[in-house]
């Protein structure tokens, strides 16, 4: 026994030495290097969903700007901080972080690295911090875009949709825009909208396996098309509606290409433009001109895929015609920006 | 049998159902909401109910596992990646893809298992540490495991996550295959399909190994030696009864249940693995397993109220706007997802009788 410890402090003193000579980090305090970084929120950089569209934004600026870019995944709410002071401190930048819960912890960084440049993706900003720009997006519309495509395909005039929580004010804005898009086209349509908000941030939304469960009840109670949104949960309550039988709506980008399993029953998806949001503000960085306070992006729906013969041509002119009045602001969504 | 327990039990789920039915009954007709949350109920029951029966096992006898959690998460994680190799690199067909997932789900959180028991039977550690331990390990090993097959470059999956193949059917998309067509065994598929009998394989097995293991812990010789071990080591020893190997066999069989509850979720309820995606329902297990009061049955009552205050939490929401007025938190998601705490709480406060854990439960065997 005696040996073996011996053995095992050797062996571990051995591999003490190995990281001496791995390959060194780059210096992203010189002046010709361009270095990003992004914090994804509790939750993978590869969530075909969120933390993904911002890392393809940061990507798109390593290809066309020729940036230095790294990534943190957060695995416990708690570490917010430290990851984005890891960057911090190794003075890159620009460092995105991503989803609403790293508002908090963005604002506090901003603060104290005047020489980072931050971008919070989904962080709605209250007050204009200098060197942080909120990317927000009218996720309204989006839903309200979704809702309204629901409510012109549904044959059973009840459409559901599941939501991974309804604290976090995005996430919201696509539930009730989806709501209110669906009443928009068809007043006397029911809708199920639920929220999973009982198990705190950092499991509403990782849990596909309730997504699919509150998904299946609501086709058994005749809902035909789900929209689900809000990571992990959202894309169970997708993946669950189209193995029922059913018709789903993705969201925050095209799911068409991050659910291959929805393909055949993915109508559409609400999409927030993430990733040329990130590249057109980590530019905006790059070329001096960064916007303090809010920058909004974009929102739309996916085209519709596989299902686009089924799709009746009037009903793509009624989608195209709310659209633009969405755009130019003759229709409004009459939804919240927060839960009130 | 504790009557008691069961009429409190299942006085609880009319209550819940009660409540949606009271309030939804306008809008969608009673009977289709009480089939749907049934399902509902059933279905999400489904790994806590193996949990609590993994739990069962080995704490009968007389090892503490609190590594549930982590043995379904590796088995979840095992399982599926077992099916898209036989799916995606050895290209079998999607039936044999994923009989080969659940029996690798099950084979792995046997073998998880196997390491708690050689942990706590061997060098006899604290049952808890080494419970968190596997815990730990199994959040480790899948997620960095996921990253490497599938996100990496360079990796075998070329860095996508690969086409699953697909889900267990139901119980009457099953029947409909083996008999050849809707009309096939006399339109039962037809009967079925879309009731609450209309379930798939992981949750009707969950059913069927309730009975099973009450069965085999009471009215089996076997059943009776684990008990012993569990309740009195020493005596169960001197009449010939090998503790430290009996206590081993029912530690894996324990971890082959938690095996099975990993396999629900990736194989059954949606085709991907996420990191961490089994949410505490190993814990919620050990609640239910309590609950329960170490018999198959209770536990598996305990893990439908689980259900049940689940499928009222997103029945509830479908009916928001119907909730009366002076009932308005209701609407408040949060009160009703506290639902099953406060019931455990309330039962660990021994409420409806007393529940007793096996006498050994915990303790390492010296002779």
């Amino acid at each position: 026994m005696k040996k073996m410890y011996v053995m095992l402090v050797a062996l571990l003193l051995a591999a003490m030495l190995i990281p001496a000579c791995g390959p060194t980090a780059p210096d992203c305090s010189k002046v010709e290097t361009f270095c990003v970084g992004v914090v994804t929120d509790v939750g993978k950089i590869d969530d075909k969903s969120f933390n993904q569209s911002a890392w393809e934004g940061v990507k798109l600026a390593e290809k066309d700007l020729g940036a230095i870019v790294q990534y943190i995944e957060t695995t416990d709410a708690k570490d917010y901080d430290k990851n984005i002071a890891t960057f911090a401190d190794e003075n890159y930048d620009v460092v995105v972080t991503v989803g609403f819960a790293l508002g908090e912890a963005t604002v506090a960084a901003a603060g104290k690295y005047p020489n980072t440049k931050f971008i919070g993706v989904d962080q709605f900003q209250g007050a204009v911090t200098p060197g942080l720009a909120g990317l927000n997006f009218p996720e309204d519309q989006a839903g309200f875009l979704v809702g309204a495509l629901a409510a012109q395909m549904t044959t059973t005039d009840k459409i559901g949709g599941v939501f991974a929580t309804d604290a976090v004010p995005p996430v919201w804005r696509f539930g009730e825009g989806y709501r209110a898009g669906a009443q928009y086209v068809n007043p006397d349509i029911e809708i199920f909208v639920v929220y999973h908000s009982d198990v705190g941030f950092d499991k509403t939304f990782t849990d596909p396996e309730w997504g699919a469960a509150t998904s299946k009840s609501m086709i058994e109670k005749g809902a035909d098309i789900i929209f689900g949104g809000g990571g992990k949960t959202g894309n169970g309550a997708v993946i669950g509606a189209v193995e029922a039988g059913a018709l789903a709506i993705g969201v925050d980008t095209d799911q068409y290409f991050t659910l291959p399993e929805a393909q055949k029953g993915l109508l559409s998806s609400a999409m927030k433009l993430i990733t040329p949001g990130v590249f057109d503000l980590i530019k905006l960085a790059k070329d001096g001109a960064f916007p303090d306070g809010n920058y909004f992006g974009k929102a739309g729906f996916a085209p519709y895929h596989d299902l686009d013969a089924t799709v009746p041509a009037e009903v793509k002119a009624k989608m195209d015609e709310i659209s633009a009045m969405l755009l130019d602001g003759s229709l409004l969504t009459n939804v919240a920006p927060v839960k009130p | 049998m504790d009557w008691r327990r069961f009429s409190f039990i299942g006085l609880i789920i009319v209550i819940l159902f009660g409540v949606v039915v009271l309030i939804g009954g306008e809008q969608v007709s009673p009977l289709i909401i009480i089939s749907s949350m049934l399902a509902t109920t059933i279905t999400v029951a489904t790994p806590l109910t193996l949990g609590a029966l993994s739990g069962i096992f080995c704490e009968r006898a007389g090892v503490v596992n609190i590594g549930i959690e982590g043995m379904m998460l590796a088995a979840a994680f095992f399982g599926w990646l077992a099916s898209i190799y036989m799916n995606t690199i050895f290209e079998f067909n999607a039936a044999i893809s994923l009989t080969v997932g659940v029996v690798m789900a099950i084979v792995s959180g046997g073998i998880f298992a196997l390491l708690h028991a050689w942990l706590s039977i061997a060098f006899k550690v604290d049952q808890i540490i080494g419970g968190t331990v596997i815990n730990i390990l199994a959040v480790g090993i899948t997620g960095f495991l996921n990253r490497q097959l599938f996100f990496e470059k360079g990796s075998i999956f070329g860095g996508n996550v690969p086409h699953a193949p697909g889900l267990l059917p139901s119980l009457s998309k099953s029947l409909t295959f083996l008999c050849g067509g809707e009309q096939g065994c006399f339109g039962l598929p037809d009967l079925i399909s879309g009731s609450v009998f209309d379930q798939k394989p992981v949750a009707i097995s969950a059913i069927v190994l309730v009975a099973v293991s009450h069965y085999v812990l009471f009215n089996t010789r076997w059943g009776l030696r684990t008990r012993a071990v569990g309740e009195h080591p020493k005596a169960a020893d001197t009449v010939g009864i090998n503790v430290n190997r009996m206590r081993y066999i029912n530690v894996v069989i324990g971890g082959m249940f938690a095996g099975l509850a990993g396999a629900y979720f990736t194989l059954e309820s949606v085709p991907s693995f996420e990191p961490l995606m089994t949410n505490g329902r190993g814990f919620i297990s050990l609640a239910a397993m309590i609950f329960g009061n170490w018999t198959p049955f209770g536990a598996w009552a305990a893990a439908l109220v689980f259900g049940a205050s689940q499928a009222l939490q997103i029945n509830l929401q479908f009916f928001r706007e119907s909730i009366p007025p002076n009932w308005a938190f209701l609407q408040q998601s949060y009160v009703v997802g506290l639902a099953p705490y406060i019931l455990t709480m309330l039962i660990l406060t021994g409420i409806i009788g007393k529940t007793t854990p096996p006498a050994a439960d915990g303790q390492p065997y010296e002779k």
